[in-house]
């Protein structure tokens, strides 16, 4: 049975456009062009297993976003890719940093669009299935459960903070994971404001880990949103 | 005293009697220590000058002694008070110039003019003692017209006319003032150089109008707030102005950006669908895919260019809050280079970060949107296939970070204008090959990197290179970053 896509998009052009690539690309495509409509067609659809992914726009007629997802996120946990308008937007980090898988700027292209998709289906369901759990790209690979850290088959010596940060990027690998989720997650939540943490520590796993830690493959940054660990290599 | 009667004489004992007088005066108000004299004297005279028991007096030398005694009584107790009165004149004279001197410095450190009025009123209530009530007007009273008043305190209808009046007639009003004397209080104006920007009303107890002192320093308090008032007027207004110049500006910036700018990949992303629309069938495979290439690739100028269009119209807004947090010169950097990959397939951009950069406290989106247009102007400017190189390094208190090409460089004609928005460079390069879709530099992009500098506190400039090429250098100011990284513990990864 092939994937069900909602697609929340209150502009029609984009819309279509949207649905005829994604049908071709094998997805069952239901489309809802406001909040109200998104939530009538998924508390039917997830009766029925209908929809894997939810794609949602920001900045729609009737809404933001925010609650939409706090209703699903109560009870599911399909994966969401909000889809934002400006670059420097706040409002798509708060819905990341409130259970939103990743996200996209416009303008994107479809190739992006499907690498997105593809990680977060592979990421869902992560609350009942195990953790994902081995990483390997390029010359590295981690395996959570041994805890070790491989590049080019020597091992590689993490402290322990910049292990944990690791770690964390690797339960999502090939999403974006927000300042805060990662500042919250490693050093804990009264370090919230402490960004400048993530800077060092992440300065110190990419002169361990990346060939050329200014050009970095592995350990992306997503300006003014969080971290990104490069999408692994299909096995 | 009586213990002395008998062994000195009169004379001496009435001496006794003046001193007394003295003690009197410095101790006691002015007429009470005359009438304390006076008594004294009297007394004396019944107690111990011969006929005793009487006030008659038998010598005419005794008669001689009272009267100058008293005489001398009263001159002693005038002098005492005389002297009583400038010491109080020069204490209170002292308090003023202290009170005018705090309060001018309260007003200086209030810049709102509702906090000056409250601290005029704060000074005016300690030094009369009664709450006093002011009245604003928002601009002078030259351009009154339908402007708004403040007034702080209470007032009755007679007492907000008789502030309006003064306003307007910018002089005082009052007992001792020689003007609506009827008054039971001071009207005062707040004036400053070119007009009146308010006045204040000092409520008197009845009889008690007509202190000339404290109502010229009344008056020297309100006309600083006049002072004040006017310079806070003439700073927003001057301010005001700029603004308005400035909107205007960015206004006609950006109707240049979207009639010219915007028009040029609109029409080849046009012209390209539509030849596919309509010529669908009569194209080859090879012909349908350039196209559809020359509509990602246009559509994605479009992108950047409207992102930059609307990013300095942002920029442009007063007000405006950036998004600032610590941000690594090597991550910004790094962005740029990943989204570059696409674009620059032949690795023709370098980067040399220096190691341990300090952390800089800036809009991680708009750096990025800076970096990605200089990186993308030297790929479009700069020579064939030659090297474009990112730099950063650590000078002094701030961080540079240049973005160097070996293009034929920025001719000198167009140095002066090379940041002003839409701008663009001549097409130099046009015939000898080079990317088929390079052209010259977007209009708002330089502009846009400019002011994205400024708003960070730095500064982007051009250095033309001693071989060839520019280089365009931007200094960003350096902050301390917050104490306190956490001690993490040995190396190794945990067990």
């Amino acid at each position: 049975m092939s994937l069900g896509v909602l697609l929340v998009e209150d502009d029609r052009e984009l819309r279509a456009t949207l649905r005829d690539a994604l049908q071709v690309e094998g997805y069952r495509v239901l489309v809802s062009a406001s909040l109200a409509d998104a939530r009538a067609v998924i508390s039917t659809a997830l009766v029925n297993r209908g929809v894997d992914i939810v794609l949602l726009d920001l900045g729609l007629p009737d809404g933001d976003g925010a609650s939409f997802l706090a209703d699903l996120r109560r009870e599911h946990s399909t994966p969401v890719i909000v889809i934002s308008a400006r670059p420097g937007e706040d409002h798509k980090v708060r819905l990341l940093d409130g259970g939103a898988d990743d996200y996209l700027v416009k303008p994107f292209s479809l190739a992006e669009l499907l690498a997105r998709m593809r990680v977060a289906l592979r990421h869902r369901g992560t609350t009942v299935r195990p953790l994902t759990l081995r990483y390997e790209r390029a010359d590295l690979a981690v395996d959570l459960q041994a805890r070790r850290v491989l590049r080019a088959g020597a091992e590689v010596h993490l402290t322990p903070t910049e292990y944990r940060l690791l770690a964390r990027l690797v339960r999502q690998a090939g999403q974006v994971v927000t300042h805060r989720q990662l500042l919250v997650d490693v050093w804990g939540p009264e370090y919230i404001e402490h960004t400048h943490y993530l800077r060092l520590y992440m300065a110190q796993l990419r002169a361990k880990l990346e060939a050329e830690p200014a050009d970095p493959r592995l350990l992306l940054t997503e300006p003014g949103v969080g971290y990104r660990l490069a999408e692994p290599e299909e096995e | 005293m009586l213990g002395l009667d008998g062994r000195i004489d009169l004379a001496n004992m009435a001496l006794i009697l003046v001193l007394g007088a003295g003690i009197a005066a410095i101790w006691s108000t002015p007429w009470a220590s005359l009438a304390a004299s006076a008594i004294a004297v009297l007394a004396f005279n019944f107690v111990f000058v011969p006929p005793r028991r009487t006030f008659a007096v038998d010598l005419h030398q005794h008669a001689l002694l009272l009267a100058t005694m008293l005489t001398v009584s009263w001159i002693v107790a005038l002098l005492v008070a005389r002297l009583r009165w400038h010491t109080a004149q020069a204490t209170a004279q002292a308090l003023r110039s202290d009170q005018l001197r705090e309060f001018a410095e309260a007003q200086r450190a209030a810049d709102e003019p509702a906090a000056q009025a409250s601290i005029l009123r704060d000074a005016l209530s300690r030094l009369t003692g009664a709450e006093p009530t002011l009245l604003l007007a928002d601009a002078s009273v030259d351009t009154l017209e339908g402007s708004a008043f403040h007034s702080f305190g209470p007032a009755t209808p007679d007492e907000s006319i008789g502030l309006r009046l003064c306003l307007q007639e910018r002089r005082p009003m009052g007992p001792g003032t020689g003007r609506h004397e009827e008054q039971p209080a001071w009207y005062l104006p707040l004036r400053g150089l070119r007009g009146g920007f308010g006045a204040a009303l000092i409520r008197r107890a009845a009889g008690d109008g007509a202190d000339r002192e404290l109502r010229d320093h009344a008056q020297a308090l309100c006309d600083q707030l006049g002072a004040a008032l006017e310079r806070g007027a003439a700073l927003r207004a001057a301010a005001a102005a700029r603004e308005q110049a400035q909107d205007h500006a960015l206004r006609n910036t950006l109707l240049t950006a979207i009639s010219h700018d915007h028009r040029t990949p609109l029409a080849t992303i046009l012209g390209a669908a539509s030849a596919l629309h309509d010529q669908d069938e009569r194209l080859s495979g090879a012909q349908r895919r350039r196209l559809a290439s020359t509509i990602v690739d246009e559509a994605t100028q479009l992108a950047r260019l409207t992102d930059n269009t609307l990013q300095l119209a942002r920029l442009g807004q007063v007000g405006l809050a950036l998004r600032r947090d610590w941000e690594s010169v090597e991550e910004l950097v790094g962005t740029v280079l990943r989204r570059l990959r696409q674009r620059d397939p032949h690795h023709r951009v370098k980067a040399r970060v220096e190691a341990g950069l300090p952390l800089l406290r800036c809009d991680a989106v708009l750096m990025v949107q800076l970096l990605d247009n200089l990186v993308d102007n030297a790929l479009k400017h700069g020579a064939g296939d030659a090297p474009v190189e990112v730099m950063a390094r650590r000078v002094g208190a701030a961080v540079l970070i240049a973005v160097r090409d070996r293009g034929p460089g920025v001719p000198v004609a167009q140095r002066k204008r090379i940041f002003e928005a839409f701008h663009r460079g001549e097409r130099v390069d046009s015939t000898e090959g080079g990317d088929p879709h390079s052209r010259p530099g977007a209009g708002v992009g330089l502009a846009l990197c400019r002011a994205i500098a400024r708003v960070h506190g730095g500064e982007l400039r051009l250095r033309i290179r001693g071989h060839g090429g520019s280089s365009f250098e931007m200094t960003l100011p350096v902050e301390d970053v917050p104490e306190g990284t956490e001690q993490d513990g040995g190396e190794g990864a945990p067990p």
